[in-house]
């Protein structure tokens, strides 16, 4: 129930981060343009972090966590609704943790 | 120009369809930070200074897999860093309001209320305060929705055999797959697969994290055309 004092310092930090983003843009739109380059890598950067949370699942993981990943996706690519894709990957994970018993 | 109690209410209203998937989404950061390892108080805490999604869960994985404060501040970065575009398109409306009101609505600014705002402003909407209203409508929302879920996670007996140690991972997927719109965005994903699969053999996760995002971003910067 309580806040760990080690994490407070990272805690601020990531908080300071997360603000430095939401008011940078606007701060710098007074001196700089967004180049279409700058534009296309602010855009991948999401992707690219997603892509390193998977790899290290998949890579640790067996038949349950693979068939996770891969209903979790599918489900994305035809509802485009990431909290039912997400549902979908842990309800497989949970189903095939069971049979694999 | 104007920043006016009836424009904060017109964005709040809005903001209003988006609330309740705010709140589910809240209630799945809560489960998932608590099966990370984060307290109560934390979570709540991190919803209310970081407020943001992705970026939230992202950092907890980091968190859980020992990530220090260099590699979740990177992390932040690189997953907030389309804030900087939103507050970019937002300075043309936004800079007429006074500094403290342009600033204080900044940190509400999410993916939801920024979209409704944009279209709100492109609409005839001139009141700034509309901006805020909207980010308003959904803070609220998804910091009750970390509480709940945080508390509830008390109640559930064997999280993994639910499946729920996988909730973190199977978001980061059903978000990365939502992320891709066209063809060329699969190029950043290789090179961040190239750089994940690398990295993973060496350093912690957290750092698999950074490498992955900056890989993919360098792609996608290497390969964008500049308009003659």
């Amino acid at each position: 129930m309580t806040v760990r004092f080690d994490l407070l310092p990272l805690l601020l930090a990531v908080t300071l981060a997360a603000f430095v983003c939401r008011a940078g843009g606007f701060w710098l739109m007074r001196f700089v343009n967004v180049t279409a380059r700058v534009d296309a890598a602010l855009k991948a950067a999401p992707l690219g972090v997603m892509v390193g949370i998977m790899v290290p699942a998949a890579l640790r993981g067996s038949t349950p966590e693979w068939l996770g990943l891969l209903a979790a996706g599918l489900v994305m690519r035809f509802t485009h609704k990431d909290l039912v894709a997400a549902l979908a990957g842990v309800a497989m994970v949970a189903l095939m943790r069971v049979v694999a018993r | 120009m104007n920043f006016t109690a009836a424009g904060l209410k017109r964005g709040y209203i809005a903001a209003q369809p988006l609330a309740l998937g705010v709140l589910v989404y809240g209630v799945t950061f809560g489960l998932l930070a608590r099966n990370a390892g984060l307290s109560i108080i934390e979570a709540v805490l991190m919803s209310a200074t970081v407020y943001s999604g992705s970026a939230q869960t992202a950092t907890v994985s980091g968190i859980a897999a020992g990530a220090g404060i260099g590699a979740s501040v990177v992390t932040i970065l690189m997953l907030n860093a389309r804030y900087l575009l939103y507050g970019a398109a937002l300075r043309p409306w936004l800079g007429q309001a006074s500094t403290l009101q342009a600033y204080s609505s900044l940190y509400l600014l999410g993916d939801g209320n920024w979209v409704l705002s944009i279209k709100a402003h492109a609409a005839g909407e001139s009141d700034t305060a509309f901006v805020v209203g909207s980010g308003v409508a959904m803070f609220l929302p998804w910091l009750g929705g970390t509480l709940l879920g945080s508390l509830a996670n008390e109640w559930i007996a064997d999280p993994k055999l639910l499946g729920l140690d996988f909730l973190l991972v199977a978001f980061c997927t059903a978000m990365g797959v939502g992320l891709i719109k066209a063809r060329h965005d699969w190029l950043p994903v290789g090179a961040a697969v190239v750089a994940a699969v690398i990295v993973d053999r060496f350093a912690s996760s957290s750092w698999t994290i950074v490498a992955a995002g900056l890989a993919g971003a360098f792609t996608a910067f290497v390969r964008a055309k500049e308009p003659a």
